[in-house]
């Protein structure tokens, strides 16, 4: 029922409340009116049968002793014409033997008649007792005289007018509040929709923000007088602005994002490509110098070539972001060779020395995609070398057992500052990508992230940090891999 | 033309004796005559003010006296009244009349229909069918009163000449004091019979015609000396009581007495012999001898 009520419209709602609050009041006004109605009726009709009794058994109680029919008439006969306010119908007079002596209408009571069992029992308690089926009230008064009853004037009264002035009231009752109900309605429907325009108009700008088009309230719509409802679409208003800034600015964000990203791509890429360039020169010099001798001939040869695939990686790497199916050779050993080889130029200009510990199981090639896993580890390496003082020494350990791979990176530097460390492990790297620090460990976070693998930076017994990546066996073979 | 003439003398004339009265005789009067007291009884129409009104100005007038008109609920009241000297002069029955006789003399006798008679009636309702009054058998009767000669004792005559008292022949009777209440009960109901005066009730033929028309005669009585105006023979040779006398035989002449005759649809006054009430007296001597 209040679900039921609920559903209709507040526009409906009140109006129909209140006509219901109307009818409830009327029905209570119209009991109360017409309790006091019939109580005011019944003292009236009382105080005038009284009269009408006393003024008729002191003109009758002579008569009655000399049992004077016609004196008694008489008296019943004047009494009528003189008492219309109380319209009696019917008044019998008897004597102390019970027959009657004069009735008003003596064709329907024959004088001397023995009076009828039925008006006598025809009494209540009260003094005019009332009988609705019939409209008629019945009163009697016992005819005293010198304290023995010489007789009794039994009364019949129309009362009719008592409940056609009952009636006329209730209807009139009704009328009223009838009137009253439909007008408070209706102006409870017209303030309510009014009151409610206002929100129409708000439900209408705020469905079309939810489409989309999110468009303020004009000013000549915010109404200069209701300062609530002017403060409500203002505060609308404020809100479109504010979703507007926000739009245009997260729009703006995005641009340079995409800028960044270009940059960091092409930064990156250069980055890839400048470090076996070194390798290359060096390789390039020792040709030069020693071209004649053939082992030299052929390590430099192979070595350029082997860089030369390195750069082509690098560009494969960067080109695989628009073109993901040539990183997908799976990784071999070759590859962490390849890495150390790729290094060396670096770490003897540095005079470092790297720890070397791979245990790969007894495949050739793993299930993760190769091309990936070396950029990320040559990045890691590049940066463990810049960190670690001259002379230091660095680390890596590869271990394939079981379903994954797992690769420790060490160094001896200071340790990563914790904003930069962030760009590996935190769940979102996105804050300090957007400071446009530590781009090589971008780079590694976006593999890591791509092979499905994860990150941890570690302390290392004797100083210097460790990098440990771990990065899960593909299932099974893509259809797509290279 | 002569009888244009002498009514504009008569007013005249009246004009001047009413001015004389008017300036020289309140005093007087008020101070030092006691008034004239004339009795009324339920005879004729007494309730009517405007006849009263009337009558009282025109005896006044013929008078020189203030007059008192004296009425009483009951015919026996006024009878005692006037048989003990204590009002000059009253309208009584014939039955009264009869029974006090040597007490009282008669005044004047009015003329109804050119004669100082009447009759009794018999009434009952309108819708009733009864072919005489022996229908009327087991009623509950209504008579005037117990001193009316037309309301009472013609209806008690008659009964005793059929050897029957009114106890016995209707189941109930009781008495209205008034042959205007005799008519009312019957019509209404309250008696199924009554016993009335036939010219009162042939006035109210005329003035009352809505309830006449709910009773009907059942019974005409012979003629019977109409109700006259009586004196105490105490009063014999007293000026006013001979004034009055000839007061009433010429109301028919004058204007006033004119609209009093006429208010009671009488002729007028006329000095009649005592044997006209007779009849009367015998009925009495009737109703005596059955017991």
């Amino acid at each position: 029922m209040a679900q039921r009520l609920r559903a209709i419209p507040v526009s409906y709602r009140v109006p129909v409340m209140v006509a219901l609050l109307m009818v409830v009041i009327s029905a209570v006004i119209s009991e109360r009116v017409l309790d006091r109605l019939s109580h005011t009726q019944k003292t009236y009709l009382d105080g005038l049968a009284e009269t009408y009794l006393d003024g008729l058994s002191s003109a009758v109680v002579p008569a009655v002793l000399r049992q004077d029919v016609w004196e008694v008439y008489d008296a019943l006969d004047r009494s009528s014409s003189s008492y219309e306010a109380l319209s009696p119908v019917e008044t019998v007079v008897t004597g102390a033997d019970g027959r009657v002596l004069a009735a008003t209408d003596p064709t329907r009571m024959a004088t001397f008649s023995q009076l009828p069992d039925s008006y006598r029992k025809r009494y209540g308690p009260g003094i005019v007792t009332i009988d609705e089926a019939t409209s008629t009230g019945f009163a009697k008064r016992d005819l005293v005289y010198q304290g023995q009853s010489i007789g009794t004037i039994h009364a019949t009264f129309d009362v009719s007018h008592l409940f056609a002035e009952r009636r006329e009231i209730l209807v009139t009752l009704l009328i009223t509040n009838g009137v009253l109900a439909v007008l408070f309605s209706l102006g409870g429907f017209l303030i309510v929709r009014q009151m409610i325009a206002p929100m129409r108009i708000l439900e209408n700008h705020m469905r079309s923000a939810a489409d989309g088009v999110a468009e303020p309230i004009s000013q000549n719509q915010i109404p200069k007088g209701d300062s609530e409802v002017a403060g409500l679409f203002r505060g609308y208003n404020t809100l479109v602005q504010a979703e507007r800034e926000r739009a245009n600015f997260a729009m703006q964000l995005a641009e340079e994002e995409k800028l960044s990203s270009l940059g960091r791509l092409a930064s990156g890429m250069a980055h890839e490509i400048n470090n076996p360039l070194g390798g290359l020169f060096n390789a390039l010099d020792t040709l030069k110098k020693h071209g004649e001798t053939p082992g030299v001939r052929d390590t430099s040869i192979s070595l350029i070539e082997r860089g030369l695939a390195g750069i082509r990686d690098v560009v494969e790497a960067a080109l695989s972001t628009y073109r993901p199916e040539r990183s997908h050779r799976p990784l071999s050993a070759d590859d962490l060779d390849d890495v150390r080889l790729l290094l060396k130029p670096e770490l003897h200009r540095k005079r470092q020395r790297l720890d070397w510990e791979i245990i790969w199981n007894d495949m050739p090639e793993l299930p993760v995609r190769g091309g990936p896993v070396r950029q990320a580890v040559l990045n890691l390496l590049l940066n463990a070398s810049t960190v670690t003082p001259e002379g230091g020494a660095l680390s890596l350990k590869a271990n394939s057992s079981g379903d994954e791979l797992n690769i420790e990176i060490g160094d001896h530097g200071p340790g990563i500052p914790p904003d930069i460390a962030g760009i590996l492990v935190d769940s979102d790297p996105g804050p300090a990508v957007r400071a446009g620090r530590g781009l090589g460990l971008w780079m590694v976070r976006r593999v890591v992230d791509d092979l499905g693998g994860s990150a941890a930076i570690t302390k290392r017994e004797g100083g210097g940090t460790a990098v440990t990546l771990t990065i899960p066996f593909e299932r099974e073979t893509k259809s797509n891999a290279a | 033309m002569p009888t244009h003439i002498q009514p504009g003398r008569r007013t005249v004339l009246k004009a001047a004796v009413g001015g004389f009265a008017l300036l020289s005789f309140p005093r007087k009067l008020l101070a030092e005559v006691a008034p004239f007291q004339f009795g009324l009884t339920p005879v004729f129409l007494s309730n009517d003010l405007e006849l009263l009104g009337h009558l009282r100005a025109y005896l006044s007038a013929k008078l020189d006296s203030p007059v008192e008109l004296v009425t009483r609920r009951t015919y026996q009241e006024i009878t005692a009244l006037l048989v003990s000297g204590e009002i000059h002069a009253a309208w009584i029955c014939g039955y009264p009349y009869v029974q006090y006789k040597a007490d009282l003399d008669l005044v004047a006798t009015p003329v109804w229909h050119g004669k100082p008679l009447y009759q009794s009636y018999l009434i009952a309702a309108a819708g009733r069918t009864v072919d005489d009054w022996h229908g009327l058998a087991g009623d509950v009767h209504a008579f005037s009163d117990p001193d009316s000669n037309s309301g009472f004792l013609v209806t008690r005559a008659l009964l005793a000449e059929n050897k029957a008292l009114p106890e016995a022949f209707f189941k109930r009777t009781f008495f209205t004091y008034g042959h205007r209440n005799v008519i009312r009960a019957v019509a209404s109901g309250l008696a199924q019979s009554g016993s009335v005066d036939g010219y009162v009730y042939e006035v109210m033929r005329e003035t009352e015609p809505d309830l006449v028309k709910q009773t009907k005669i059942v019974r005409k009585s012979e003629w019977l000396g109409f109700p006259p105006v009586a004196s105490p023979k105490s009063l014999a040779g007293d000026a006013r009581v001979r004034a009055l006398q000839q007061a009433l035989v010429s109301m028919n002449k004058d204007p006033e007495g004119m609209k009093v005759l006429s208010l009671l649809r009488l002729d007028g006054f006329a000095a009649t012999d005592p044997s006209l009430f007779d009849t009367i007296a015998a009925k009495v001597e009737t109703v005596r001898q059955f017991g």
